[in-house]
């Protein structure tokens, strides 16, 4: 039996599993066996969220457009966050804003909560205009939002990065060199979805953000670059839905795999891919998850261990 | 969280995943189609809950299940009436198995008394489970597009007041108020807000089953948000059955 458990920063998981920020309310349907749990991205401000309509399914996936909804720091903290502790898994609290100081006020009040494992900064929502994604297609902003943000706290902070920008290892980098502890990647890939009838835009937002396997190349590539860039641990998601695809993210570079649109699609999947994961790892006659990572990176140069009695 | 539910059947647990059940028959009724499956013995929920369904092989065009309520359900079968709109809905109208999660939300409130039902279209698809849980048995109408689509309303009730295009629900509803009971109804949301804005007028009881697109069914992905209480909030868990008023409000 390879052995599941991960470390990443610091932080122990029973799986390598964790769920893609806002794709999973916790408190509605439990953790569904995921080795953490990562909450909605909250802002500073509650928000409503963009007008329906907000899903669209499009090819091997869905465009969404739900526009940061959540209650606000205020109401996060007080009515949640005491019960998302209790979840018995770490916690990931994702927090958005507009400016470097909106995040730095967010960071400092959730990393004083105990029992937070560690802070994603989302500086890549899609949905809305301004703030967040700005940032994130900025290489010197993203530094110095996470120079400032780690002043207000102890705790890791990851980077959510976006894939929609031209070189991610740039902003990879410049988060790391601005003191990220780790990096989540890839939020969704901006998109569109047009009505058939009206031609015009079918999502309430205009725009929107795509997942689902239809991005499950982009996400590979991305994490495959910025953890060649930067050497971070990294939480690597975009069209997970199998065991399979977790093995590839791992050798990729990520430690850690995201599970986000499939969830929508089949909640018991967390267990499913935690036990086809561990199968293919014995298959391979690999000890535990941490053995596959990077494994992308590495020349198959001679003949591999980990492929004897493997189909080639 | 038992006290949420108020008496009425808690969702399943979306953890569990999905119960695959074959399709015991599936029949043209009309513009629509009736889809039957087999029920395991599975929990099927009460009136107005739903479920999200998949065909199995899972369709190649339609990467998301659809949310449907059933049509009626016991421990022997569960159907569905489905307006076949696209892939999704296609794939479902001939499968062969069917993936099933749930049931799921909150569905009608079954109060004791006089009860009257509207439906508009395939909002109707929802009621024949309601008329045979209701005792005494309800006052039915409904309204529909076409004589084809009016087809399934002797699906819900043979004894119902079909209205049809350009004729609204309302005219032969109004004609009712004041009703001396609750009034449960399904059907496109300005019908509902038509039904919810007389029941208001008349201080008569009344219970919403509205639609919106969702991804999953279980709160997780936030695309099901209509306005209630005044807010953008998930149909998923909030509904989809809601007490008229918290739609009202601030609409």
């Amino acid at each position: 039996m390879p052995d599941l458990r991960t470390a990443f920063c610091g932080i122990e998981l029973d799986v390598p599993l964790v769920n893609g920020s806002g794709t999973l309310d916790a408190l509605v349907s439990g953790t569904l066996g995921l080795g953490a749990f990562v909450t909605k991205t909250v802002t500073l401000h509650p928000r409503e969220g963009n007008p329906p309509q907000r899903i669209a399914e499009t090819p091997a996936g869905m465009v969404n457009s739900i526009g940061l909804a959540n209650p606000g720091l205020d109401r996060f903290c007080d009515a949640h966050l005491p019960r998302l502790t209790e979840l018995g898994v770490p916690l990931v609290v994702s927090v958005g804003g507009w400016s470097r100081e909106e995040y730095a006020v967010a960071v400092a009040r959730v990393g004083a909560h105990p029992g937070v494992a560690a802070i994603e900064l989302n500086v890549s929502c899609p949905n809305v205009d301004t703030g967040c994604i700005s940032i994130g297609t900025d290489g010197a902003e993203t530094r110095a939002l996470l120079e400032r943000c780690g002043r207000e706290t102890d705790l890791p902070l990851l980077a959510k990065l976006s894939p929609s920008v031209a070189d991610v290892s740039a902003i990879a980098l410049a988060a790391a060199e601005g003191g990220a502890a780790g990096l989540v990647l890839v939020n969704t890939v901006r998109g569109m979805a047009i009505d058939r009838t009206t031609l015009r835009p079918l999502l309430g937002g205009g725009g929107g953000g795509l997942s689902g396997p239809a991005i499950k190349p982009v996400a590979l590539h991305a994490v495959y670059h910025a953890s060649r860039a930067t050497g971070l641990p990294v939480i690597g998601m975009g069209g997970v839905a199998s065991g399979q695809d977790c093995l590839e993210f791992l050798a990729a570079g990520a430690s850690v795999v995201g599970l986000g649109t499939a969830l929508f699609r089949d909640p018991s999947l967390p267990a499913r891919a935690a036990a086809e994961l561990d199968s293919l790892l014995a298959d391979r006659g690999l000890s535990a998850a941490g053995d596959c990572v990077g494994l992308a990176h590495q020349p198959l140069s001679k003949p591999s261990p980990q492929l004897e009695g493997m189909e080639r | 969280m038992a006290s949420r539910w108020r008496g009425r059947v808690r969702p399943a647990e979306p953890a569990e995943g999905h119960r695959q059940l074959a399709v015991a028959r599936n029949e043209a009724v009309g513009a629509y189609t009736l889809l039957v499956l087999r029920n395991d013995g599975g929990p099927v929920g009460s009136p107005g809950q739903f479920f999200m369904l998949r065909a199995v092989p899972e369709p190649a065009a339609a990467y998301l299940p659809r949310a449907l309520s059933a049509a009626w359900a016991d421990e022997r079968e569960i159907a569905f009436l489905l307006d076949v709109r696209g892939p999704g809905t296609g794939s479902l109208a001939t499968a062969g198995e069917v993936e099933l999660l749930g049931p799921l939300g909150t569905g009608f409130d079954l109060r004791p008394g006089a009860s009257l039902l509207v439906g508009g279209g395939i909002g109707a698809a929802i009621l024949p489970w309601l008329v045979r849980m209701l005792d005494p048995a309800p006052r039915v109408v409904l309204g529909f597009r076409s004589e084809q689509h009016a087809v399934c309303a002797a699906l819900v009730d043979p004894e119902a007041t079909v209205v049809l295009d350009p004729v609204v629900v309302t005219e032969p509803l109004a004609r009712l108020m004041p009703f001396a009971g609750t009034v449960y109804a399904c059907g496109p949301d300005p019908m509902l807000h038509a039904v919810a804005a007389l029941c208001a007028e008349h201080e008569v009881p009344c219970q919403l089953a509205m639609e919106a697109a969702m991804a999953c069914g279980f709160g997780a992905c936030y695309g099901c948000a209509v306005r209630i209480d005044g807010e953008w909030k998930r149909l998923c868990v909030e509904g989809p059955v809601l007490a008229a008023e918290r739609v009202m409000a601030g609409a």
